[in-house]
C-alpha cells in the first residue's frame, strides 16, 4: 500500500495553510472545500496573538494578504491596528505617522460617507469627490459586486483617469487614496491602480462578506492549483479508521469518498459550519429531551471530542442544555462558544494520523493569523506522519482507541 | 420647536412631571394643552419601561368584562379616542380563539360564545367588529396552521400600536405647548422650596446622566409617573413607599421574524395562563408572562426559561413557532396595583392616584398601575384633579379630540413613494410611524437626497428619519432612535445598521465619530443579550458573525 496522502477537510485560512505545506513536504494533497466559512466572509484585517513566523508571512503572501504591524480605517472612521491585513487595503500606519495628507474619495454609496471618514483626522485626511460609478445601478451594488466591476482593466483605467482629474482639481495634493472597497475581487487592483493614478490608493476596511473575503477564494484558488493540490467540493460528513488509512466519507458521495494516510480537519467553528451549536434551545417548545446532552457538536462524525480549557466538554446537568446565557457573548467576556473546539496538541494533533486546524481547535484564538499558523503546524505534522513508515496495524489501533466519546 | 436643552437652572414651572412612559408623557401633553408650564424628566428614554415594552395592543379589556365592566367599557371607549387622535399608529389586529374538543370544550365554546357577545356590545366604542363564532373548517380555512383537535373557535377584534411612539408623540405634542422635557435626565431630590412665595412649593432637583450636568427647578405640582419605579421616586421626596405600593410584574415578549400569522392566536401556556401569538408591524410576538420582579429596573431581560414557557404553550395551538427564527426579546415591568395574596393574573388593571396631600406634601401625585390602552383617560383624571384643585383652571380636557403630531391626516404612502423616489416599503413606514409628519422627514430628503439612503434595511429606516428623530424626537443614543423607529429591531439585530446610525447621531449631535461607535456597540451588545436567550444553531452563527462585525466596524476589541 502506497503512503503519503493527506486529506485536508476545509479550505478557509487553516486549511488551505495546511494543504500548501503538506503539498511542499511531498505528501499527495487533496482538500475539501465545503463552500462559505469564516474565510470567505473576512474583512481584510488579520489579526494575530504572538509573533507570526516565516512560514507563515509566506503563506499569507500566497493569499493574498501582507503581514506587518498596520493601521487600517474602517468605513466607520475608528481606526483598528492589526497585524496584516488584504492586500487592497490602505494601511496607514506609516502615512499618519509621517502626517502626510491622505485623500478621501467621495462617491455616492451606501454606507460610505467619506466626509464623515476624513473626520477622524481632521488634519491628514480630506475628502476629495470623485466620480467612482458610471452606471446608476453602482449605487446600489454590493460591495463586493462593485468591486469585480474593477477586474476590467478598461474599468479600472477609466477609474484612474476619474481619479487622477479629481486630484488635478484638488487643492491639497494627497500622498494617498483611500477609497471604499472596490478594488477587484479576482485580485486586488490597488497596485495596478496605484501605478496609473501615480500615488498609493488601497481600501477602507469594510463589512464581512465584502470583496477580500471574495479575494482570498481566488487568491486560494491559484495557490492550491499552482501546488498541485487536488480539491473535492462538498461537506465531510465522517471520517473513520479503516485499514491502516482515515477514510473521509463526503455528503452524498456514495461510492467510498476519500482515503489518507493522515487527516487535518480545519472545517472551521460556529460561522463555518464545523461546529454547530445545538442546546435544546433549538427545538424550544418540543418535549422535554430524554437525556441530558452538551449545546455544542462537532459536524463531522468522528473522533473528535469537544472540549475548552483543558476538559472535555461536560454535559450539563439540565435537560435543557446549558442555559445559553452562561455561554455565550455578551454575557460573558471569554465566552465558552468562542473557546468551544477539539482540545489537541500544539501540531494539532489529536490521534495518529489525524489533526485539527483553525477554529476547530479549542482555546486556540480565534484570529486569521493564529488560524494560518495553527494550520501550517498541522499540514508540516500530517505529511510527515503520511510520509513516515508505520505499520498500518499500530495506525488503526492507536485511533481504534480513540475514537468517539 | 423647542427641544429640551435650554432652561436655566432654576426655571419655574407649575407642574413637574417624573417618568417618560405613557402616564408621564400623557399628562405632560395634557396640562401643557390646559396653558400649564409643565417640565419632564425621564431617567433613561421615552418609552423605556412598560410603555415601549408592552403586547403593542390599545386591547379593550375583555378580561375584566365579568369581574368590572366599567374598566372594559372605559377601555373602549378610550381605544375609540386613541384612533381618533392618531390614526396612523393603528392597525387592526383581528384575534382567533380556538377552543379544543371535547365534552368539556363544547361548554367551553358556548360560555366563550356567550362571553364575546356580551363584548360585542362595546366594539363600536372603538371601532372594532363584532365576534365571529367558527366552526373548526372555518378556522382552519383562515389560519392552517393551526393544530390539534379543535372544536371551533371565535374571533374577536383588536387594535395594535407602538407604544414607544405614542409616548414620543405625547412628549412631542407636550414640548410644541411650551413643555420642556429633559430625557437621560434622572431626579436625585425632591423638596420644598425655601419660602412661600410666588414660585412653586417644591424644588426639584435632577442630574443629566450622560453629561453630568444639574438642572433644578421649581414647580407647584410634582406627579409621579414612574410605573414601577414609582417607590424609588417617592423615597426621594421623603414620601412613605407604603403608599405608592406597587406589585411590580414582569412580562417578557419574544419577537419572531417575520408575520407567521394574519391573526394574533391565543392560547394556554403549561399553568393555564392565557398566552398569545400575535403579528404586529413587521413581525410576529410572543406574549406574555407575569412574574413578579424586584430586580433591577434598568436592566429587565428575558430568560431561556421564561422564552421556553412561551414557545411551548403557544406551539401546542401554533407548531410552526417552534421552528420560527426568534429574533429577540424584551421584557419590561407592569406597575400593578400592590396586594398581597392573590397570582399576578389576578391583579387589578385598575389605576389609581394617590394624592400626598395626606403625607404632608400637597400638591405630589402619584400614578399607580393602569394600562397602555387608557393611558389617556388616567392622564385625564390626574390632569383634571390638578388644574381644578391646585391651579383653579377651569380648561376643559382636549387630549382626546386634538390629533397627535401627524395624526392630523395620513398621507398616501405609494403617491409620496412615487413623488420622492424611495419605495413603497419604505414609504409605508414612514407614514405608519409618523403620519402627515412623514412629509417633514420627506422634506429632508428632497433637500438632500443622500438621506434617501436605507440606514435600517430590515424596517426599513432612512438616513433622513434617524436625522429627523435625533432632532426632533429627543433621541440621543442608537437606542432611542430605536426605540422611534425600529432601527436595529429586524432580522439583522442591527448588525447592519448599529455602526452607521451611530455615525449619523454623533453628527447630529456635534459628538465626536468614537462616540457613535461607542452608542453602537452597547446597542449590538444589548440587542445580543436579548436575542441570545432565545438562541438556536442559525443564531449562535449569527453571534458569531455579530462579534467579526464589531470587531470589523468599530474596532471594539483587538
Amino acid at each position: 500500500m502506497s503512503r503519503g496522502d493527506v486529506v485536508v477537510i476545509g479550505a478557509g485560512a487553516a486549511g488551505t495553510a495546511a494543504a500548501i505545506v503538506a503539498a511542499r513536504a511531498g505528501a499527495r494533497t487533496t482538500v475539501v472545500d465545503g463552500g462559505t466559512g469564516a474565510s470567505t466572509l473576512w474583512t481584510g484585517a488579520a489579526h494575530a496573538t504572538d509573533a507570526v513566523s516565516a512560514e507563515a508571512r509566506d503563506v499569507a503572501v500566497l493569499l493574498g494578504v501582507t503581514v506587518a504591524r498596520s493601521m487600517l480605517l474602517p468605513t466607520s472612521a475608528r481606526p483598528l491596528v492589526a497585524h496584516g491585513h488584504d492586500a487592497a487595503i490602505l494601511d496607514l500606519d506609516p502615512l499618519i505617522s509621517a502626517r502626510a495628507a491622505i485623500a478621501v474619495v467621495g462617491c455616492d454609496r451606501p454606507q460610505w460617507d467619506a466626509e464623515l471618514v476624513a473626520k477622524w483626522d481632521g488634519q491628514s485626511l480630506f475628502p476629495l469627490e470623485a466620480a467612482m460609478l458610471r452606471h446608476v445601478d453602482e449605487r446600489a451594488l454590493p460591495d463586493a459586486d462593485f468591486a469585480a466591476r474593477h477586474d476590467d482593466p478598461s474599468r479600472l483605467g477609466w477609474l484612474a483617469d476619474r481619479l487622477r482629474e479629481a486630484l488635478a482639481r484638488s487643492e491639497r495634493k494627497p500622498v494617498a487614496l483611500l477609497l471604499p472597497p472596490s478594488l477587484g475581487v479576482e485580485r486586488s487592483r490597488a497596485e495596478e491602480l496605484s501605478k496609473r493614478v501615480g500615488v498609493p490608493c488601497g481600501e477602507a476596511l469594510g463589512l464581512p462578506g465584502g470583496p477580500p473575503g471574495l479575494r482570498f477564494e481566488a487568491a486560494r484558488n491559484r495557490a492550491l492549483a499552482s501546488a498541485g493540490i487536488h480539491t473535492a467540493r462538498g461537506r465531510v460528513t465522517r471520517i473513520e479508521p479503516s485499514g491502516g488509512k482515515w477514510r473521509v466519507t463526503l455528503a452524498a458521495n456514495g461510492d467510498g469518498g476519500l482515503e489518507a494516510d493522515a487527516v487535518v480537519v480545519a472545517a472551521g467553528g460556529l460561522v463555518g459550519g464545523g461546529l454547530e451549536y445545538q442546546s435544546s434551545e433549538w427545538m424550544l417548545a418540543a418535549a422535554m429531551p430524554p437525556y441530558s446532552r452538551a449545546p455544542f457538536r462537532c459536524t463531522i462524525d468522528g473522533p473528535l471530542p469537544l472540549g475548552s480549557r483543558g476538559k472535555p466538554l461536560e454535559l450539563p446537568g439540565s435537560l435543557y442544555g446549558m442555559a445559553p446565557e452562561s455561554i455565550a457573548w455578551p454575557f460573558a467576556s471569554d465566552p465558552l462558544m468562542n473557546r468551544v473546539g477539539v482540545p489537541a496538541a500544539s501540531d494539532g494533533r489529536v490521534a495518529q494520523g489525524l489533526y485539527v486546524a483553525g477554529e476547530l481547535v479549542a482555546d486556540l484564538p480565534r484570529t486569521w493569523l493564529d488560524a494560518l499558523e495553527s494550520g501550517i503546524r498541522a499540514g508540516v505534522a500530517a505529511a510527515r506522519e503520511a510520509l513516515s513508515v508505520t505499520s498500518p496495524q499500530s495506525a488503526s489501533a492507536s485511533a481504534a482507541s480513540a475514537t468517539r466519546p | 420647536m423647542r427641544v429640551a436643552e435650554g432652561p436655566l437652572p432654576v426655571d419655574e414651572y407649575d407642574v413637574a412631571v417624573l417618568g417618560g412612559g405613557v402616564n408621564g408623557t400623557g399628562v405632560a401633553r395634557d396640562l401643557s394643552l390646559r396653558g400649564l408650564r409643565v417640565v419632564l424628566f425621564e431617567r433613561n428614554d421615552l418609552a423605556f419601561g412598560a410603555s415601549g415594552n408592552s403586547s403593542g395592543m390599545i386591547h379593550g379589556g375583555v378580561r375584566y368584562l365579568s369581574q368590572s365592566p366599567k374598566v372594559t367599557e372605559t377601555s373602549c371607549r378610550d381605544s375609540g379616542y386613541i384612533q381618533h387622535i392618531a390614526p396612523h399608529l393603528l392597525f387592526r389586529l383581528p384575534f382567533l380563539m380556538p377552543v379544543k374538543s371535547g365534552a368539556q370544550g363544547r361548554i367551553a365554546f358556548e360560555l366563550i360564545d356567550a362571553y364575546f357577545r356580551a363584548y360585542d356590545d362595546y366594539q363600536p366604542l372603538k371601532h372594532g367588529e363584532p365576534h365571529c363564532r367558527l366552526d373548526a373548517n372555518d378556522l382552519a380555512r383562515l389560519e392552517p396552521g393551526l393544530t390539534g383537535s379543535i372544536v371551533g373557535g371565535i374571533t374577536f377584534d383588536e387594535w395594535g400600536i407602538d407604544g414607544a411612539r405614542l409616548c414620543t408623540l405625547n412628549a412631542i405634542d407636550a414640548i410644541e405647548h411650551g413643555a420642556s422635557v429633559y430625557v437621560h435626565t434622572t431626579v436625585e431630590q425632591i423638596a420644598r422650596a425655601e419660602g412661600q412665595d410666588d414660585g412653586g412649593r417644591y424644588v426639584v432637583e435632577a442630574r443629566d446622566r450622560d453629561t453630568q450636568e444639574r438642572v433644578r427647578v421649581r414647580a407647584h405640582v410634582v406627579v409621579n409617573a414612574t410605573g414601577a419605579w414609582s417607590p424609588v421616586t417617592a423615597h426621594l421626596g421623603g414620601l412613605p413607599q407604603a403608599r405608592v405600593r406597587v406589585r411590580p410584574g414582569k412580562g417578557i415578549h419574544v419577537v419572531l421574524d417575520r408575520r407567521l400569522t394574519n391573526y394574533g392566536i391565543l392560547s394556554e401556556a403549561i399553568d393555564g395562563r392565557q398566552i398569545f401569538l400575535e403579528p404586529w408591524q413587521n413581525v410576529s410576538i410572543l406574549g406574555t408572562t407575569d412574574d413578579d420582579y424586584y430586580g433591577d429596573l434598568d436592566d429587565v431581560r428575558a430568560t431561556s426559561e421564561e422564552v421556553r414557557y412561551l414557545v411551548q404553550g403557544v406551539a401546542r395551538v401554533f407548531p410552526s413557532v417552534r421552528t420560527a427564527r426568534a429574533i429577540g426579546t424584551y421584557a419590561g415591568v407592569r406597575p400593578t396595583l400592590y396586594a398581597y395574596g392573590p397570582n399576578e393574573d389576578a391583579l387589578s388593571r385598575e389605576h389609581e392616584i394617590v394624592d400626598h396631600t395626606r403625607d404632608g406634601a400637597p400638591g405630589v401625585y402619584s400614578m399607580i398601575g393602569g394600562k397602555l390602552a387608557s393611558y389617556r383617560l388616567f392622564s385625564q383624571e390626574l390632569s383634571d384633579q390638578v388644574a381644578r384643585d391646585d391651579f383653579g383652571v377651569a380648561a376643559p380636557c382636549t387630549t382626546h379630540t386634538r390629533p397627535l403630531p401627524g395624526g392630523e391626516s395620513v398621507p398616501d404612502a405609494m403617491a409620496l413613494a412615487d413623488k420622492h423616489g424611495i419605495t413603497p416599503v419604505a414609504a409605508r413606514r414612514l407614514v405608519y410611524r409618523h403620519g402627515q409628519r412623514a412629509l417633514h422627514v420627506l422634506e429632508r430628503v428632497a433637500r438632500r437626497p443622500r438621506e434617501r439612503e436605507i440606514t435600517c434595511v430590515c424596517e426599513p429606516v432612512m438616513e433622513a428619519e434617524v436625522r429627523h428623530v435625533v432632532r426632533h424626537e429627543l433621541a440621543r443614543t442608537v437606542d432611542d432612535v430605536a426605540r422611534r423607529t425600529r432601527l436595529g429591531l429586524g432580522a439583522c439585530g442591527g448588525m447592519r445598521c448599529a455602526a452607521r446610525c451611530g455615525q449619523i447621531v454623533a453628527q447630529e449631535r456635534g459628538l465626536p465619530p468614537h462616540q457613535g461607535q461607542v452608542m453602537a456597540r452597547d446597542f449590538v451588545e444589548k440587542q445580543a443579550k436579548t436575542r441570545v436567550v432565545a438562541m438556536g444553531p442559525e443564531q449562535a452563527r449569527q453571534e458569531a458573525l455579530a462579534l467579526a462585525h464589531l470587531d470589523a466596524t468599530l474596532g471594539v476589541r483587538p
